[in-house]
């Protein structure tokens, strides 16, 4: 006996967003269905478009700056480190000692309020509702010390060629050390409350297969790669700033599911807390910026600049002519390429489990629309 | 492929056009110029030598326009970028079928430039809306337009270091 679906009358398509909780911003699926099956997940981006690439020949390199935090509202200071990274490559200006220092320590403070706000929205997806507020608890500690000494609490524009805008002093390094304690103080119960609830581990266990052979193929970066045991991460791979100085490990898992990426994750909390410590201890003293030339042109000639942000790679490719303003502009993004496997990844699998790869991906969508 | 060296060495032995660079000036270790010929054969050597893609993007020139594309590797430190100049149709092969990531960063490239990508599955507009086909906002006025020189980095001392771009006078 021919079942419906054999027969081909039970597909039917089914849409997802672009208005949807857990597509975490306006990313539209469409999918194709049998029952409650997935049978091809299709992404439909660019609802947010703004073609960030675009004005930034538009204007002066200095003009691009707030920018650049309005591409990933979550890693807005790690946006910033790479701009400022790329102009200062292709001009071959050094940023102070110092400045590297403040600048590593807020990246790290950045990474940490995102992986919160995803810890705490992955459960949330998955029906538990407790433990966001929990997260968001301790992410807005963090959102309170980087106001402080940025002026923002999201779209941050901290950071300046040769430098920062402000120092940090000791106030900022006393609420961050309270902070840093406080959090150490939090993982043993999100241990119990999350990873050891049976009900969240059967969502995740085993759903999503993430392989290396797929991640070579997509480009796929960031911790769901190290999630299938390939421990690259650019801080280590490609050391950009001051981290060689710093003692941490790069956490990986090697089953390659969801659960895999979500240790992952939850691992590098503590790495990057270890990071703050250590930067905090040896933070030298002397000038947050650097002389730079009022009037800097970019020179002809291109450079990269490659960051870690809490999702992956992210690369700036800048093309200068000589003039203060960008011949061209290129913004690799994570979530770009790590979305673009999910009708791979997907398909075949219950809609549910669905939402659970793309928490997992912890996916930031005006970062893809860029 | 294990190291920078077996990349380069690979890389000659298929005749493709390859220089080393300084990575702290440039970010990134081997610049490569291909024709579009040899696209696909580089895309398949770098498959085969465990590489992935990391984006694509594109320059237009006074030329014609140009797509660039950077690989990078898990296992070792070797990012290259390659740059490939499109066919008198404005077209190139696709890479999909070898790097599946490819697929939106070349439909991207079709939407800021309008590169046709021959053989890609699907090349409908990704972030621009279905009727914005024609805008392909990256191409520049002709007046605004430069050569390859006129984007090439100038190095004026022996030691091949770049010229100082903090000048006391403007500090």
């Amino acid at each position: 006996m021919t079942t419906m679906a054999e027969k081909g009358e039970h597909r039917y398509v089914l849409n997802m967003g672009p208005q949807h909780p857990s597509t975490h911003g306006v990313l539209r699926v469409i999918l194709e269905m049998e029952g409650e099956y997935v049978m091809d997940p299709q992404p439909v981006l660019g609802y947010g478009h703004r073609m960030h690439e675009k004005m930034a020949e538009c204007r002066s390199w200095p003009n691009f700056l707030p920018n650049a935090a309005r591409m990933d509202y979550l890693a807005a200071l790690i946006y910033n480190h790479g701009y400022v990274g790329v102009v200062e490559r292709l001009a071959a200006i050094e940023a102070t000692p110092r400045a590297e220092y403040i600048r590593v320590i807020t990246s790290e403070l950045n990474r940490l309020q995102s992986h919160l706000l995803w810890l705490g929205v992955l459960v949330l997806d998955l029906g538990a509702f407790t433990p966001i507020m929990y997260t968001f608890e301790d992410r807005e500690k963090i959102l309170d010390i980087l106001e402080d000494v940025t002026g923002s609490r999201l779209t941050y524009c901290y950071m300046r060629v040769g430098g920062v805008v402000r120092d940090i002093d000791d106030k900022f390094i006393e609420r961050t050390r309270e902070y840093i304690k406080w959090q150490r103080s939090r993982m043993p119960m999100y241990d119990k409350l999350v990873t050891g609830n049976i009900i969240f581990r059967k969502r995740i266990e085993e759903i999503g297969e993430f392989t290396p052979d797929m991640a070579r193929r997509y480009g796929l970066t960031g911790p769901v790669l190290r999630g299938t045991g390939i421990p690259y991460d650019i801080r280590r791979a490609e050391p950009y700033s001051v981290y060689p100085e710093f003692d941490f490990d790069i956490p990986t898992e090697t089953t390659g599911d969801c659960m895999a990426s979500y240790l992952v994750r939850v691992r590098e909390i503590e790495q990057s807390l270890r990071i703050i410590e250590q930067a905090l201890d040896k933070l030298p003293d002397g000038p947050f910026m650097a002389k730079v030339p009022k009037k800097l042109k970019l020179p002809a000639g291109d450079a990269c600049y490659a960051v870690e942000s809490p999702r992956g790679e992210l690369v700036y490719h800048l093309t200068g002519d000589g003039s203060d303003t960008p011949y061209r502009m290129k913004i690799r993004v994570p979530s770009f390429s790590n979305l673009s496997l999910l009708p791979e990844l997907c398909s075949g699998m219950l809609l549910s489990d669905l939402c659970a790869c793309m928490g997992s991906l912890d996916l930031v969508i005006p970062e893809i629309d860029r | 492929m294990e190291s920078k060296d077996s990349v380069i060495a690979a890389l000659k032995k298929v005749s493709v056009k390859v220089q080393e660079v300084d990575f702290r000036q440039r970010g990134y270790d081997l610049e490569i110029m291909l024709e579009s010929g040899q696209l696909r054969a580089f895309a398949e050597l770098l498959r085969t030598g465990n590489f992935y893609l990391s984006f694509i993007s594109g320059l237009h020139l006074s030329t014609g326009i140009e797509v660039s594309y950077q690989f990078a590797n898990y296992s070792f430190p070797c990012r290259l970028l390659a740059h490939v100049a499109v066919d008198a149709d404005n077209s190139l092969p696709t890479i999909a079928d070898i790097f599946q990531g490819a697929n939106w960063h070349e439909r991207e490239t079709k939407d800021f430039y309008g590169v046709i990508f021959r053989d890609h599955p699907n090349l409908k507009p990704l972030l621009l809306a279905e009727d914005m086909e024609d805008l392909k906002p990256l191409l520049k006025k002709a007046h605004s337009l430069k050569d390859r020189d006129a984007l090439t980095r100038v190095v004026k001392n022996a030691e091949g270091n770049p010229p100082p771009a903090v000048k006391k006078e403007d500090a």
